[in-house]
């Protein structure tokens, strides 16, 4: 009955449920856009979360990090790889003449800190070189080749992979640390890598304990986990505005099917009167109205959603890279989401106009 | 009042509303009866109450004063959801306007007062009561296919579908043609033998007189002679 009803006035059901249509995008979208965008986000950052950054501090009196500093360190941290490094930079050229800016690292545990695309990163580098991938196809070098440095030379043993780390590759030459010359300091740097992220912050803040307090900075120390949750509490937060946004669609879509029920209840204000004169329950009537309302919310809700996922494989592939993403739950429940919050929204935009339609009195309603 | 055949009794009936103009009395003590097998016709000029009156036999309406008795029980105090069980089971209407819903053919208009009914068919009952009205060969037709006599018919098959105990006709010929009234009106007589059921018909017309068994007058709201 709720169906022939709606099929009555074709072009009102259909721009009723438009409206549903585009709350359901709406909310369907914006969440999984947020979706995409914290995906991307942990790809990005999650390689470097588990790393604690130290270096010399605003109030050090040397520019990098001490023996003397590195030996509390190594006291005070139990449960991760330290290692110390030493940096410059300088240009590589081959014979045929091409050349590139490559920033320089020394270190000897390579094993804890890069990955290999070819090769072997040695966890005591004595003798060898390692250059990001790019950097040796851009010049044409490949593992077993020299490299020059400071007037020595250095053979190839290992590839880096370009893309671990945030943003694109830098161009990377890696080398013994006693290739590498002192700075103001014994190290340049420490680099401390933890288990994960958790690990990452307890060990950033016992670092801060031990070495600064409120007005002298003797180590500058920086973990990427909490940068990564600040981004993450961002883009929650991102994504809370933006579904509020959508939202507010779906309840103008509400209030155009309330508008649809009212007037099509009072158009068939005889009708109802006649049902109730034949002894059709008031119970009836509201039912009956209501099953309309939400077919109205059901129909906008299945077409919303899956013009939605459309929309998210077009989002996930231009975000993430991956349109199958859009299937897994983080992105799916939004889909899921906004299909409910049309029918319920839609069942309770009919609530008014069948609960006046079931109560008029049928002798007014035959009346008029 | 013959117990087990009277349908429906009026006692001391008063019906008073507000209006702009201040307390109408539309009934006024009417006392009013009608037996199974009897068609009792009412007429009156038009402001005299037949409407109403035919109401609150129909349950739709409450009387201010006075008891309405309906197969024995007393109906007066009912509540809304009470009278409407009544309506559904004990009474049928055929209406002026036909009333029937635009979109359900004639068979569906037919099962429609129990069509809310679970576990209840009627299909059979409709498809024979539109046979007997002689609209065998128009049982999918909708309203609009349909003439204004074939509507009335399909009306009365409405009015039959949950075997009542009495059918109310408000002005049944008043949208007909002096013909169509008459095959109608012949249909109807059949039904009060054949069902076995009371038939009150509101009308002005005198058509209807020719095949009642009883009129009952009303002047003003109130039962004369």
């Amino acid at each position: 009955m709720a169906w022939r009803n709606l099929g009555r006035n074709r072009i009102r059901t259909a721009l009723a449920t438009l409206g549903v249509v585009i709350g359901v995008i709406a909310i369907a979208s914006l969440g999984m856009t947020g979706a995409a965008l914290q995906q991307q986000a942990d790809t990005n950052l999650g390689s470097l979360t588990n790393e604690v950054s130290v270096s010399g501090g605003a109030d050090s009196d040397v520019d990098g990090v001490t023996a003397a500093q590195l030996d509390d360190i190594e006291n005070v941290v139990v449960d991760g790889a330290i290692v110390p490094q030493r940096s410059d930079a300088t240009t590589l050229s081959t014979r045929s003449g091409d050349a590139q800016r490559v920033t320089v690292t020394g270190v000897t545990d390579a094993a804890a800190l890069y990955e290999t695309s070819a090769g072997r990163a040695p966890s005591r580098l004595r003798t060898g070189a390692l250059l990001t991938d790019d950097t040796a196809s851009d010049l044409g070098l490949e593992i077993g080749d020299p490299v020059e440095y400071d007037d020595r030379l250095y053979r190839i043993v290992g590839l880096v992979e370009s893309d671990s780390g945030f943003g694109p590759g830098g161009s990377e030459l890696v080398l013994p640390i006693d290739a590498v010359a002192e700075g103001d300091a014994e190290y340049d740097s420490v680099t401390i890598l933890a288990e994960d992220g958790a690990s990452a912050t307890a060990i950033a803040d016992t670092l801060e304990a031990e070495f600064n307090d409120e007005d002298d900075e003797e180590l500058s120390v920086s973990s990427f986990a909490s940068a990564q949750e600040d981004v993450d509490n961002f883009l929650n937060t991102l994504n809370l505005a933006l579904l509020g946004i959508g939202s507010i669609s779906l309840v103008v879509a509400s209030v155009a099917i309330l508008n649809v029920m009212l007037m099509s209840t009072v158009e068939r204000r005889g009708e109802i009167g006649v049902l109730r004169a034949v002894g059709i329950r008031r119970g009836e009537v509201l039912r009956m109205i209501l099953a309309e309302a939400a077919f109205l919310g059901v129909l906008g809700g299945i077409v919303g959603g899956v013009l939605s996922i459309g929309v998210g494989l077009v989002v996930f592939d231009v975000l993430a890279g991956d349109r199958l993403l859009v299937f897994g739950w983080p992105s799916a429940r939004y889909v899921v989401g906004g299909f409910g919050f049309a029918v319920g929204a839609s069942v309770l935009s009919g609530l008014y106009p069948a609960w006046k339609a079931a109560n008029d009195p049928p002798v007014e309603a035959l009346r008029g | 009042m013959a117990p087990g055949v009277t349908v429906v009794q009026l006692t001391d009936v008063t019906k008073r509303y507000q209006s702009g103009e201040g307390t109408i009395e539309a009934l006024s003590g009417v006392d009013f009866h009608a037996d199974r097998g009897e068609m009792v016709t009412v007429i009156g000029p038009s402001g005299s109450g037949k409407s109403t009156m035919l109401n609150v036999i129909g349950l739709l309406d409450t009387p201010t004063e006075g008891t309405v008795q309906l197969k024995g029980t007393d109906v007066t105090a009912f509540t809304e959801d009470e009278l409407t069980e009544e309506r559904r089971s004990v009474i049928g209407f055929v209406f002026q306007d036909f009333h029937l819903l635009p979109m359900l053919t004639a068979t569906e208009n037919v099962e429609l007062p129990s069509m809310w009914d679970t576990g209840v068919d009627r299909r059979d009952r409709a498809v024979d009561l539109l046979r007997r009205v002689g609209l065998g060969d128009r049982l999918e037709h909708t309203p609009d296919e349909l003439s204004g006599g074939q509507r009335q018919r399909v009306a009365i098959a409405r009015a039959l579908i949950n075997e009542p105990d009495i059918v109310l006709a408000d002005e049944p010929t008043g949208n007909l043609d002096r013909d169509t009234g008459e095959t109608i009106l012949e249909e109807l007589t059949a039904l009060k033998t054949n069902e076995d059921v009371a038939i009150v018909a509101v009308t002005h017309d005198d058509q209807l007189v020719a095949y009642t068994d009883r009129v009952v007058e009303l002047v003003d709201g109130e039962v004369s002679a």
